[in-house]
């Protein structure tokens, strides 16, 4: 609140006081008053009126600076109301009363989408373990029944549950209280889950699946990391060259502060222009683009719950010559604190 | 043979699990009634408990909360449900394994033996005709000649020893070899058959490992 603004704001008042003041003076002038009392009279009436602004500027400053200040600190704008005392004046209760009413309504009128979506987000978390009913008696019976089906048929059933799996975890992804369990797990474990889970694909595709020096804890959600990891194995066997000894290359660097899983492919590569944008959403990218569909969704939900369990993701690649992704578990001494 | 008991609503999924069950000789029992679900599986007197969440009347959870205050029956929870807060309490209420719809079968049925082995304590050396196969030390003895087998090659025999008689899938061997942490390709598959009948050669078993054109290998 600028005093100059303040001032040119009570304009009407200040010029009303000039002329009250004029007719005063030339009224006493017209009687003939002693000029000692017209000066005395002056000093008295430009006082009041000085006064009058500074008591007035001086206490409206005090609520509209605080509001004005903490809405611009605030990063949630919206709240306020909440760090500032009520005014003590009449104009300045009703502005807060005012904005009160406007936060209440904009607030439930919020809540109402809120609900709504997660409303939705309940209704595809249960959609999706209903889907999985069926999905699993499919993959049993054409299991049973292999000479009626054919093995590409058990092919189709994983992308889809692939396809089904990435829907789940970026509804997970955007409510990071949700399912989250964070505990000491084994690294070798969940790659070994992710060695099976693809086998058939990897073997069919004749890429040799080579896991060196995993046996390593890290604190995390293994169904997470799990999803995590077989987005990045997925990438590898899509982006596949067509050469002889295709591989997927998994390790971990055991350091002191941190644990770093390293996947390396020597696949097709990533452009570097394409690089920075790999974790965006629906980002494609040339290698999208001429291969495969693509949506563009698996690394970026890959990366948001990276960021959810705290753990840091990165892709470095070469073109036609190989790409290597580097999830980095940093190491928590707080258990180490309770103990 | 081992008798599991399949708790599961989904009459399609419950019957195909009997189907597949059946057919690497386990003998399972399908619970019908889901109200009385509690009795039925303590009755059935069953070597395995596969326990699906999502049932009628009484929640898997539940159930298993009260199975184990009566019975150490190995209990397997099979649910759509693959969230790790929901294991970790299926684990905290006692079950032994926790496996997430859908499922490969052979991976189920691997985690299903490991369970079970568990639970029987089946001892490490096991009898095919005049040999001693001793799994832990990794050796083969026969009278007193002695051959060591790799981790691959014991693997290998082990699982065609256990389905003695039936064909076994080239893809059921790269399951169990997967499984173990052993992630070769065809070609090592391949190799390590050839070189463990070889070594079977070595003590007098010739061509008891018959390849089936198309369809895998056969222990005889």
């Amino acid at each position: 609140m600028k005093f100059s603004k303040y001032i040119k704001d009570k304009r009407y008042l200040i010029i009303i006081f000039l002329v009250t003041y004029i007719l005063i003076i030339l009224n006493l002038l017209a009687y003939k008053t002693d000029k000692y009392l017209i000066i005395s009279i002056s000093l008295l009436l430009i006082i009041m009126v000085l006064s009058f602004l500074f008591i007035d500027y001086f206490r409206k400053k005090k609520f509209y600076q605080e509001l004005v200040n903490n809405t611009k600190k605030l990063d949630k704008a919206y709240l306020v109301l909440e760090t500032i005392l009520k005014p003590d004046f009449y104009e300045g209760e009703l502005v807060s009363d005012i904005l009160f009413d406007i936060n209440k309504s904009m607030i439930e009128n919020v809540k109402i989408y809120e609900d709504q979506l997660i409303d939705f987000k309940d209704y595809i978390e249960m959609w999706i373990h209903e889907v999985k009913i069926p999905l699993a008696s499919l993959v049993l019976t054409i299991n049973n029944h292999k000479d009626k089906y054919s093995k590409k048929a058990l092919n189709s059933l994983r992308r889809l549950e692939d396809s089904i799996d990435k829907v789940l975890y970026y509804v997970r992804s955007e409510e990071s209280w949700k399912d989250y369990f964070i505990k000491e797990v084994n690294l070798g474990d969940i790659i070994k889950n992710v060695g099976l889970k693809n086998m058939e694909d990897l073997l069919d595709n004749k890429i040799d699946f080579k896991v060196f020096n995993v046996d390593f804890n890290v604190e995390t959600d293994a169904k997470w990391l799990e999803f995590i990891l077989n987005q990045i194995v997925n990438n590898s066997i899509k982006y596949k060259r067509n050469i002889k000894n295709s591989y997927i290359k998994i390790e971990a660097i055991n350091d002191k502060d941190k644990v770093v899983l390293k996947i390396t492919d020597n696949g097709i590569g990533i452009p570097k222009s394409d690089l920075k944008q790999v974790f965006d959403k629906t980002f494609t990218g040339q290698n999208g683009r001429y291969k495969i569909v693509s949506t563009g969704m698996g690394l970026y939900i890959a990366k948001s719950l990276c960021q959810k369990l705290g753990h840091e993701i990165t892709i470095d690649s070469v073109l036609n010559s190989k790409t290597e992704v580097s999830i980095i578990f940093f190491k928590n001494n707080y258990y180490e604190v309770l103990k | 043979m081992a008798r599991i008991m399949i708790v599961e609503d989904d009459l399609i999924t419950a019957n195909e699990l009997k189907e597949l069950l059946e057919n690497n000789g386990y003998q399972p029992i399908v619970l019908k009634d889901f109200k009385n679900s509690y009795n039925e599986i303590i009755n059935a007197k069953p070597d395995l408990i596969l326990l699906d969440i999502n049932i009628p009347y009484l929640n898997g959870e539940k159930i298993l909360e009260n199975l184990r205050k009566e019975i150490n029956t190995p209990i397997v929870m099979v649910t759509s449900k693959n969230s790790e807060i929901d294991e970790a309490l299926s684990i905290s209420y006692g079950a032994d394994d926790y496996i997430t719809k859908p499922y490969n079968p052979n991976i189920l049925l691997l985690r299903l033996g490991a369970v079970l082995k568990r639970s029987n304590q089946i001892s490490n050396i096991l009898i095919y005709k005049d040999l001693k196969v001793n799994i832990q030390k990794g050796v083969i003895e026969k009278d007193n000649k002695e051959i060591t087998l790799t981790k691959n090659e014991m693997l290998i025999f082990s699982y065609l020893l256990a389905n003695q008689n039936k064909i076994v899938t080239r893809e059921e061997l790269m399951t169990t070899l997967w499984n173990n942490n052993e992630f070769i390709n065809d070609n090592a598959l391949t190799v390590n058959i050839s070189r463990l009948r070889s070594k079977l050669r070595d003590l007098g078993l010739e061509e008891i490992i018959e390849t089936r054109k198309k369809e895998g290998y056969i222990l005889l």
